[in-house]
């Protein structure tokens, strides 16, 4: 797409097989997903829970295995080769800090361990160092390094999952709802310091959320995904400030404003969700969809350009 | 309907307690939402259970106070011992769904039995009352989804059904506990609009529990913000947000991300809230709080009343809605 794209996906495609009351379903969790980061950017991925936008997160990492499409890093195809390498580059920071440390390490060795397994360090010193420096880094004190997981309250849990992810210096960070499980004062305290690292470090980020109030505030474009597919991408202020995909209308308008004189409780309607299980024909929206027209239940919609966004929608 | 007076909750032996809930009071009035907003640990669901008589045991224990529902102490009484003293109109409904119901039963049996406890009626005028309940709930296809699992519905599906649950006894009071706080916001929206409609149709008072500024807002008539057990400013929606007195309740509100778009730092508080009992003296939030000034370390803030319905605890109140 992008010549300084750092990170170029191309028709990502992920299924998953799965029984339910004794049948086997295949389930298609990312339906052909294109996205380039540029050089420091921070793209945001939103959608509700089950759209795929987890699963995009870990197939860039390797972590599932994608059943087609390219993973491309600053030119190379990634997918299935090289792993070492761009694991060391492609770093993730995962949702539930509790459940990302190993209960019984110490942080520093959970902080050092990409380190340690690629042979980094020549020296116990250097290791102490380059741990208290990832430390100090994300705003912990050098001596957290001998504490465990359970002595950290959940910021100081995500500060020190940050640590790790950013001690190889790696190029491209993939947030995947790194704020979701924390209170909202320490939340934006963790927010900031995302943002402090990717100006310090340079990082490319993909910062992958539920939350379009936090997406608003970290990222330089989004990408919004419904079962799948991308529905909607462009700069975030046009997408928070004028959304123009139904379902992205909907998102928007359904984020609870902390403003008692702009009630929206019973003033719109957002549909059930849909089932994994039974993808509709045409565009997955359209059971859900205001402005649904024949051609939306047998055509799927592809992502077009419309002026400075990039939609997929037939009516809009 | 529902005062709850000088509510004391506490841990450890009876010799050396740990107050979690330390005085808590609040009053609830018929068909009233009032939101209970607060960090995680502030002891916002400890109020909830203790006011619910739902306290795990052993464990915390309701060292003082009283809880009264329509004039009567509730707070010895174990929940059979209210329903069968005509106390049992109170209901809560939970964040997660899935984990209150049970996986192996059919709706249509769940929502019975509480109707079989309620009503004293079993078989099919039960299930009729059950399938009412759906209805009342907006459930699509409510006669279908009696022999459903809950594994078949959806989340927001699944917290309808919790919330029919509770409707069986007929509450005056319900509980909720940051009921919608695992789904999505679309879902969200749509819960939180039929527990609206709920309270103005059943005239049905609420407690709604949450550490989203944002649903409150949408939601609640009244706010009592909570931290570290004690209720730190209570006031009338549109004042709590129009001109919030309490340096936390303030922080809380400017932090918030979509309250920020654009800017490029978010305003945070300092630090963490206090682990329960470490506070010895002076204000819990001292530690944290921006405008802290000497007296706030050595003596306890006042509870004052700063206009009609808006009080707060603190020794400096924030006297304008401006920026700090």
């Amino acid at each position: 797409m992008n010549g300084n794209a750092v990170l170029d996906i191309r028709d990502l495609k992920v299924s998953f097989k799965v029984r339910r009351s004794g049948r086997k379903y295949q389930v298609r969790a990312v339906d052909g997903v294109s996205l380039s980061l540029a050089e420091g950017e921070v793209l945001g991925i939103v959608g509700e829970s089950g759209c795929g936008k987890t699963t995009v997160g870990r197939s860039i990492v390797g972590l599932v295995r994608p059943d087609s499409g390219t993973i491309g890093f600053k030119g190379r195809d990634m997918t299935g080769a090289g792993l070492r390498d761009m694991r060391l580059n492609i770093r993730m920071v995962f949702q539930d800090p509790y459940a990302s440390l190993n209960p019984r390490r110490a942080i520093g060795d959970s902080v050092a361990e990409a380190g340690d397994i690629n042979g980094f360090f020549t020296s116990r010193a250097e290791r102490s160092a380059a741990i208290a420096a990832a430390l100090t880094a994300v705003g912990l004190d050098p001596s957290f390094a001998a504490r465990y997981p359970y002595e950290l309250s959940g910021g100081q849990r995500q500060r020190a999952g940050i640590a790790r992810t950013i001690l190889p210096s790696p190029s491209i960070v993939i947030a995947d709802e790194p704020v979701s499980a924390l209170d909202v004062s320490v939340q934006a305290q963790v927010l900031n310091l995302m943002m402090d690292l990717r100006e310090q470090l340079g990082l490319s980020m993909l910062f992958i959320s539920h939350d379009l109030g936090v997406i608003g505030q970290i990222s330089n474009r989004v990408a919004v995904m419904y079962m799948g597919r991308i529905v909607e991408q462009a700069a975030t202020r046009t997408v928070l400030d004028d959304p123009r995909h139904p379902y992205t209308r909907s998102l928007v308008a359904a984020i609870p404003k902390p403003d008692p004189s702009k009630r929206i409780l019973g003033a719109i309607e957002t549909g059930e969700p849909p089932s994994l299980f039974k993808r509709p024909s045409g565009c997955a929206y359209a059971p859900r969809c205001p402005l649904a027209s024949q051609r939306c239940l047998v055509e799927v919609p592809e992502l077009r350009s419309v002026g400075d966004r990039a939609l997929a929608c037939h009516n809009v | 309907m529902l005062s709850v007076q000088d509510l004391t909750v506490s841990l450890g032996p009876a010799t050396a307690p740990v107050d979690v809930v330390a005085g808590v009071s609040f009053e609830l009035a018929k068909g009233e939402i009032l939101g209970l907003v607060g960090e995680s640990g502030c002891g916002k669901s400890m109020t909830s259970l203790a006011v619910m008589g739902l306290l795990p045991q052993p464990g915390p224990r309701i060292r003082a106070g009283r809880v009264l529902l329509e004039g009567c102490d509730v707070t010895q009484l174990q929940p059979w011992q209210r329903v069968e003293a005509g106390h049992g109109r109170m209901a809560m409904i939970f964040q997660e769904p899935m984990t209150s119901l049970n996986p192996v039963r059919r709706i249509g049996d769940q929502i019975a039995e509480a109707v079989r406890v309620h009503d004293r009626v079993s078989g099919p005028p039960a299930m009729a009352r059950a399938r009412e309940l759906l209805e009342l709930v907006r459930m699509p296809d409510p006669a279908m989804q009696l022999s459903a699992y809950p594994h078949q519905l959806s989340g927001g599906q699944r917290q309808r059904i919790m919330i029919a649950i509770a409707l069986a006894c007929r509450p005056q009071v319900l509980i909720a506990d940051e009921p919608t706080t695992a789904l999505d916001v679309t879902i969200q929206v749509q819960v939180l609009g039929l527990l609206r409609e709920l309270c103005n149709r059943l005239d049905m008072a609420m407690l709604f529990i949450t550490h989203d500024m944002g649903v409150i807002a949408q939601l609640a008539d009244r706010v009592s913000v909570m931290y570290a057990g004690r209720i730190v400013e209570t006031a009338g929606v549109e004042a709590l947000f129009g001109r919030p007195r309490h340096h936390y309740t303030r922080g809380l509100m400017d932090c918030m991300p979509s309250r920020n778009s654009g800017a490029r730092r978010l305003p945070t508080i300092a630090g963490q809230p206090p682990a329960p009992g470490t506070v010895r003296a002076g204000c819990v939030f001292a530690s944290r709080c921006a405008a802290v000034r000497e007296p706030c370390r050595t003596a306890a803030p006042p509870r004052a009343e700063v206009s009609r319905g808006h009080e707060v605890l603190c020794t400096f109140p924030l006297d304008d809605g401006g920026p700090r």
